[in-house]
């Protein structure tokens, strides 16, 4: 009895936010009132919105039998990390954890490079043509990419290109969003920096790598963790175009897993905790960011 | 480190350009028109000319030419018309998942819009500690795959899952969430909902941040309570965010594949078959012309959405966006 009003995270902040707040609020000012008020609030928010994350960490540590027991049990007998082991030991698995690492890493390096090459061009040159190629560069962002899967996966099997780590890199790497993402950033430079560097006699691509990209870190960040992302989070893609269980994509591991090998829950949860984690890491390490860069998409 | 000394001798004169340049900001800047650089732009975009040319526009014009035609290994291509279209469009099942496109998107929009008007109202108020706290907290499942969300989900929405036993702390259930043709759909909305949180909630705050602090002032003075502010000052003035949100919120909805995919498979008797997962469906399906009716499908889906995404576009590139 004790461990379900101990562990039932809504009812324990919901008697907490009925029983500390009156017998607390009759002594405090209104602004202290309202203090405890937030600060319930953000408890009960942050519980309710993670509360599916910490549920699949804590089924992680659940046997085979009670991962689904009835009746049915919160947290588990004991905190056993055997399914993390297990899954981590796994071949297939760590093996799809460390190619989707490593393509992930080349996918953003590569989709930056090429993004952020355009972005500069279709902002600060001039060029013949210059119209053209802007909308050229801008209208696949409109093309919704369920119109183009099936063809694409013709074109890339006509390529040789399926099974191989470049189907999974090369695709996507040039996109119309992060580039006029970067073009709306590069706009907003100052010019004067440039001038002073023409005059210097520094040529555009000095300019470019020389000026541009060093300040460009904090716009890196937030498309690079975009590209991450959608390379890391990929699934019907590497569905199409992967069989070879050597490149065996993370996603298409967790997809499948089911399918694959039946319905071994506590196992498939430590897996999608431990493939949810290097996302949670990115965006707690680059959080300033991440909820900046919201701010400066050009959205708003 | 001939770039860098530059940058250092006009640092005065860039705060003295930055406005007059914040107002041309949608034009081109207007350095150095007499330099055109046309080889070193050419290279520069050349990459993402070439790959975009490659995997999106000649896909596109490739799926456009197989919607017309009829291909087979044995003889040359036949020019058919707009007979796939016809059967696509005489196909009860193409318009039953849209429909059921449809009421996805109804059910994850408007209830993630106001989940997220709320969350971010209550940001707004608090004290920048707790604000950059709860940004990142709201963030979190943004984070997250749709495989990983999927598969959570359907652990949760098992008989013994956490779901029903909520559930059965009321009383009731157990429901077979995903095996009912009724509970089905509401039950892959929630994971759609809970995904898309983070970004339409930082979107709107955003937007909440550039409303004065002096109208709210003058309407509490005036005795209006949380509901009054927000339904005639905050929905009023966000209405452009609103309205963006709203699309391409409803565009995106309607194109969900990877949870119906994962979840249900489509299933039970095609309750979760969005457009989307019908088109993917049918292109694995074994049968003869499988490719050329599911792009057309495809194709179908792509102009009527991709019209709508356009023009919200424009809109919100025009003018009239400037102030809401």
């Amino acid at each position: 009895m004790s461990t379900l009003t101990e562990t039932n995270p809504l009812t324990e902040a919901t008697t907490l936010s009925a029983a500390a707040v009156p017998s607390a609020a009759r002594g405090l000012r209104r602004g202290d009132r309202n203090r405890l008020l937030k600060i319930i609030g953000v408890v009960l928010i942050t519980l309710s919105l993670l509360f599916p994350l910490a549920w699949m960490a804590i089924a992680g540590f659940k046997g085979k039998t009670e991962v689904l027991r009835s009746p049915f049990q919160f947290f588990p007998d004991m905190w056993n990390p055997q399914n993390y082991i297990d899954i981590i030991q796994d071949p297939v698995f760590s093996r799809a954890m460390l190619v989707t690492f490593g393509g992930a890493l080349i996918f953003t390096a590569l989709s930056i490079a090429i993004n952020s090459m355009a972005a500069y061009a279709l902002a600060r040159l001039d060029f013949a043509f210059k119209r053209f190629w802007w909308v050229f560069c801008i209208l696949p962002m409109f093309v919704p990419g369920m119109a183009i899967l099936l063809t694409s996966f013709v074109v890339v099997s006509q390529l040789g290109m399926l099974d191989t780590l470049a189907v999974l890199i090369i695709p996507g790497a040039a996109s119309a969003v992060q580039m006029f993402f970067l073009r709306q950033f590069y706009l907003n430079m100052p010019v004067a920096v440039e001038e002073a560097a023409l005059i210097d006699g520094a040529t555009r691509w000095q300019i470019f790598t020389k000026i541009f990209v060093p300040q460009s870190a904090a716009v890196f960040v937030v498309v690079g963790i975009g590209s991450y992302m959608a390379y890391w989070n990929a699934y019907v893609w590497p569905v199409l175009t992967i069989s070879n269980p050597d490149l065996t994509q993370i996603m298409q591991f967790l997809g499948n897993f089911r399918s694959d090998r039946g319905p071994q829950w506590g196992l498939l949860m430590a897996g999608s905790t431990l493939a949810a984690l290097p996302t949670i890491v990115l965006l707690l390490f680059f959080q300033r960011y991440i909820v900046d860069g919201v701010r400066i998409s050009g959205i708003k | 480190m001939s770039a860098v000394a530059p940058t250092e001798t006009i640092t005065g004169q860039v705060a003295g350009v930055t406005p007059g340049l914040k107002r041309r900001r949608a034009g081109v800047p207007r350095a150095a028109k007499h330099l055109r650089s046309n080889r070193t732009a050419y290279l520069m975009i050349a990459p993402m000319v070439i790959l975009l040319s490659i995997f999106v526009v000649w896909p596109l014009i490739y799926a456009i030419y197989l919607s017309f035609f009829k291909i087979s290994f044995y003889k040359g291509s036949e020019f058919v018309g707009l007979q796939y279209y016809m059967f696509v469009l005489q196909d009860p099942k193409f318009w039953n998942s849209l429909l059921i496109g449809i009421e996805f998107a109804a059910m994850v929009v408007p209830i993630g819009m106001v989940i997220s008007l709320l969350l971010a109202s209550f940001i707004k108020v608090l004290s920048k500690r707790l604000a950059s706290f709860m940004k990142v907290t709201v963030y979190v499942p943004a984070v997250i795959s749709t495989v990983v969300a999927s598969v959570l989900f359907v652990f949760m929405y098992q008989d013994q899952g956490v779901v029903n036993w909520f559930l059965s702390l009321l009383n009731a259930g157990p429901v077979a969430w995903l095996n009912n043709p009724g509970t089905a759909l509401p039950a892959i909305a929630v994971p759609a909902i809970w995904l898309g949180l983070g970004i339409t909630t930082l979107i709107m705050l955003a937007g909440l941040l550039d409303i004065p602090n002096s109208y709210y002032e003058s309407a509490e003075l005036d005795g209006a309570g949380f509901f009054k502010r927000t339904f005639y000052i905050t929905i009023p003035l966000l209405k452009n965010i609103l309205l963006y949100l709203f699309v391409t919120g409803f565009t995106a909805a309607i194109q969900m594949l990877d949870l119906p995919l994962i979840m249900t498979n489509g299933g039970p008797v095609n309750a979760t078959t969005t457009p989307n997962l019908f088109i993917f469906n049918s292109f694995r399906a074994a049968t003869p012309y499988a490719t050329s009716f599911s792009l057309t499908t495809a194709l179908l889906l792509f102009v009527a959405l991709g019209l709508i995404s356009v023009l919200v576009f424009r809109l919100i590139n025009s003018d009239k966006a400037v102030d809401g």
